[in-house]
């Protein structure tokens, strides 16, 4: 629709020709916008610098270990004089943090931050990726030459080697004779009539609190206990990684008096109704001794006893009835006597590898030998697996007849759920072993206080 | 994924001509190189990928100097006649660069957003790289759909004065066929016998006075019937037949001005499509430049 009195002419008087030199609306909008966006930022970033707050530059959410030096940016990252970089180094951390060798015989040592990536989130910083772990374990040097383990593993599901324990021709050291099967049986005779034993009437963590359905005890400690279990609590306590909760992770060490003895009573003598102590022979044979010698003043009537019967070829007259007066140390030696053949030869021997030296009465009873931890190199929580039976993974318990058979699972059955993939378990290093010795850890001595910290009032 | 994603949606939609093409060739083998590094990187960092290793640096350092380069655009137009390569490479280099900027800067960060002032970096060039890829789009759609529809295009800043010019010759138009219009006083120009309109006029000025010339003066009003083509066809139909002969003549020419006026108000509003989506890249482009250094110096330091 052309207008006949628009002509091109007109068309350019309508341009007005010092246009420019006037900023349309819409660039002077644009202008100070682009002015105000960096300035916002400016005093976005100064607001922090006026609070004295840096944690505006974190490179993300520290871990939650950590977590209460989220705004202490030099706690960590410590300025040296006179340098332009305050990045956080291995000092920084071992000012808090003790972080003992992997091996002596370690061909490389990497920094704190390289496996322990802070600015990550909310994580736990020991979950390091398998990477940190197979950077050396992929081809494993050491300095000392040849190492006893395996040269190369680069994941749990591929190429783990079985665990050392259950691994051809590995047994059972323990010289304990026990009998899983025979323990396992149904209608097994117990102190109130038949019972059927379950795996987790002798086999409890630490922590539980519950009565000891065939013991004496209560609540499960292994750092309390008697003379005789104290060498395996001992051993086991020491065995304990210190980094879980082990008194939920690991089953407590069998002990006599916790799990055996409503059953395996140590009577020695129809005379008394209470059991010999569960001890060294030196202080069963005292214990044995003090029992008689308390009782003969008071039924001296026993100290007569019928005389031994002489050997004789012909049946002939029948000899009068002829006793014996013992004495009452005499009478004494002959009962402790007795009872010691029961327990030596019978009711400790059924547990026990006694042996006797030639020139002593008494046995020597051997170590226990009970291995109080099994992975030696690795951790493993029964808590976090109690969801399954027992005897899923404990597959021979049930059949095993000789202490000398290992029960433990294998690697295989580990790898049905720990294979890695977001269907599964976790199946990274750490979930079952630590880098760090730390056996060898020492004390660090804290230095920072809770005004540092901001934490004051 | 969205990187390729948006490349074959350029490819098809914005017709990549052969002067896109090296840099098409270009991008990509520097994508793919990128990608392969931190693939490889990634997998075997025991930390994970971070910013702060030599390879996050060196993605870091890239991408910084894609946006820098990308940035200096910007710059290159307030000196159009300094002899600093020509403009075309400066556009192809701001928007595939500036493009490549955002997985080399993704691959840097380990696709994590970090901290608050990363996160919003983070967040900043992908607005900035967003709103470029569509400013982009525009460009290349609207200058064309413009030519077709406003044929009566003029320059932008010369809208409103030539709109302020519309106002005139219509008024002159119908002066010129009815007498003076007498506008100061409305009231008194709606009287019969205030102005020497000759009777058989009178329905082209009023129809001036209450509806054409208030639509031509407020560009707001955009409810108004003379604001839709078709109604004010009909409009003018409907005016042509109740006036004579001799004043369809202004009466066509004031149709003409009403299309004028419709399409410098399209024109105004396909503007501020074509540029609008500037006021958000230009000014957060230097919001992202200027965090990025303190970034930098920043992460240097700690």
């Amino acid at each position: 629709m052309a207008r006949a009195d628009l002509t091109t002419k007109k068309l350019a008087q309508r341009i007005d020709l010092e246009y420019f030199k006037r900023p349309h609306p819409f660039r002077r909008l644009r202008f100070i916008l682009s002015v105000s966006a960096p300035l916002a930022a400016l005093l976005w970033l100064g607001w922090y610098a006026l609070l004295r707050d840096n944690h505006v530059y974190s490179g993300g959410r520290v871990s939650t270990a950590h977590a209460v030096l989220s705004t202490q940016c030099d706690a960590c990252h410590v300025k040296q004089a006179g340098q332009f970089s305050a990045k956080a180094t291995d000092q920084g951390c071992e000012s808090c943090h003790d972080g003992p060798i992997h091996h002596a015989n370690q061909a490389f040592t990497p920094n704190c931050s390289s496996c322990h990536q802070e600015h990550q989130g909310r994580l736990r910083l020991a979950a390091t990726r398998d990477v940190s772990c197979i950077q050396c374990h992929a081809h494993l040097h050491t300095t000392g030459g040849s190492t006893r383990f395996s040269e190369r593993i680069t994941s749990f599901d591929r190429d783990h080697p079985e665990f050392a324990a259950v691994r051809s021709p590995n047994s059972d050291p323990s010289t304990i004779k026990f009998n899983h099967a025979v323990h396992l049986k149904h209608n097994l005779r117990g102190p109130n009539g038949l019972v059927e034993l379950d795996c987790q009437d002798c086999h409890r963590p630490a922590a539980a609190n519950t009565k000891w359905k065939y013991g004496s005890g209560t609540a499960d400690d292994p750092r309390s206990g008697d003379s005789l279990v104290s060498p395996p609590r001992v051993e086991f306590e020491k065995s304990l990684p210190p980094s879980t909760d082990y008194k939920r992770a690991y089953m407590s060490p069998i002990a006599y008096d916790k799990h055996c003895v409503a059953c395996h009573t140590l009577q020695f003598d129809p005379r008394f109704q209470e059991s010999a102590p569960h001890d060294t022979p030196e202080i069963v044979h005292a214990y044995l001794a003090k029992k008689f010698q308390d009782y003969i003043p008071s039924h001296t009537s026993e100290l007569r006893i019928p005389a031994p019967v002489p050997e004789r070829d012909l049946p002939q007259k029948p000899l009068p009835a002829a006793f014996v007066l013992l004495t009452q140390q005499q009478w004494v030696a002959r009962r402790v006597a007795e009872s010691e053949e029961l327990l030596w030869r019978k009711t400790c021997a059924q547990c026990h590898a006694l042996r006797f030296a030639q020139n002593s009465q008494l046995p020597i009873v051997a170590p226990t030998g009970i291995t109080p931890r099994w992975f030696k190199h690795a951790e493993f929580n029964h808590d976090s697996h109690k969801l399954l039976t027992c005897t899923e993974c404990h597959t021979r318990a049930k059949t095993s007849q000789e202490t000398s058979d290992v029960l433990l699972p294998g690697i295989h059955n580990c790898q049905k759920c720990h294979r890695g993939g977001p269907t599964s378990a976790e199946s990274r290093c750490f979930e079952c072993h630590n880098y760090h010795d730390w056996e060898k850890a020492e004390k660090v001595k804290g230095s920072f206080t809770l005004s540092r910290l901001g934490r004051g009032d | 994924m969205i990187f390729w994603v948006t490349l074959l949606t350029l490819r098809v939609h914005l017709r990549i001509d052969g002067t896109h093409r090296k840099w098409l060739v270009a991008s990509l083998i520097i994508l793919g190189v990128s990608t392969i590094i931190y693939v490889i990187y990634a997998a075997s960092s025991p930390g994970g990928p971070s910013g702060g290793s030599a390879t996050g640096l060196a993605f870091g350092v890239v991408g910084s100097a894609f946006m820098i380069f990308a940035g200096l655009l910007a710059g290159r137009k307030k000196v159009a006649v300094w002899r600093l390569g020509r403009a075309q490479t400066w556009m192809r280099g701001h928007l595939w660069l500036g493009t490549l900027s955002l997985p080399i800067i993704v691959f840097h960060a380990g696709f994590h957003l970090g901290g608050t002032l990363t996160a919003v970096l983070m967040i900043l060039l992908i607005i900035v790289v967003a709103s470029g890829i569509f400013g982009a789009a525009l460009q290349h759609y609207m200058p064309s759909m413009m030519t077709v529809q406003i044929p009566m295009e003029t320059v932008f800043e010369q809208i409103d004065h030539v709109r302020a010019q519309l106002v005139g010759e219509a008024d002159a138009i119908v002066e010129k066929a009815c007498g003076p219009l007498a506008l100061e006083n409305a009231a008194l120009a709606n009287v019969a016998g205030a102005s020497n309109t000759p009777a058989a006029l009178i329905p082209l000025r009023d129809f001036y006075a209450q509806q054409m010339r208030p639509f031509l003066l407020h560009k707001h009003l955009r409810d108004k019937p003379l604001g839709t083509r078709e109604k004010a066809l009909g409009i003018f139909e409907r005016l042509r037949t109740l006036l004579p002969d001799t004043a369809h003549e202004p009466t066509r020419s004031l149709e003409a001005i009403c299309e004028e006026e419709r399409q410098l108000r399209r024109q105004t509003l396909m503007h501020h499509f074509l540029h609008g989506w500037l006021m958000l890249h230009v000014p957060l482009s230097l919001a992202l430049l200027l965090l990025a250094c303190i970034h930098a110096f920043m992460a240097l330091r700690y």
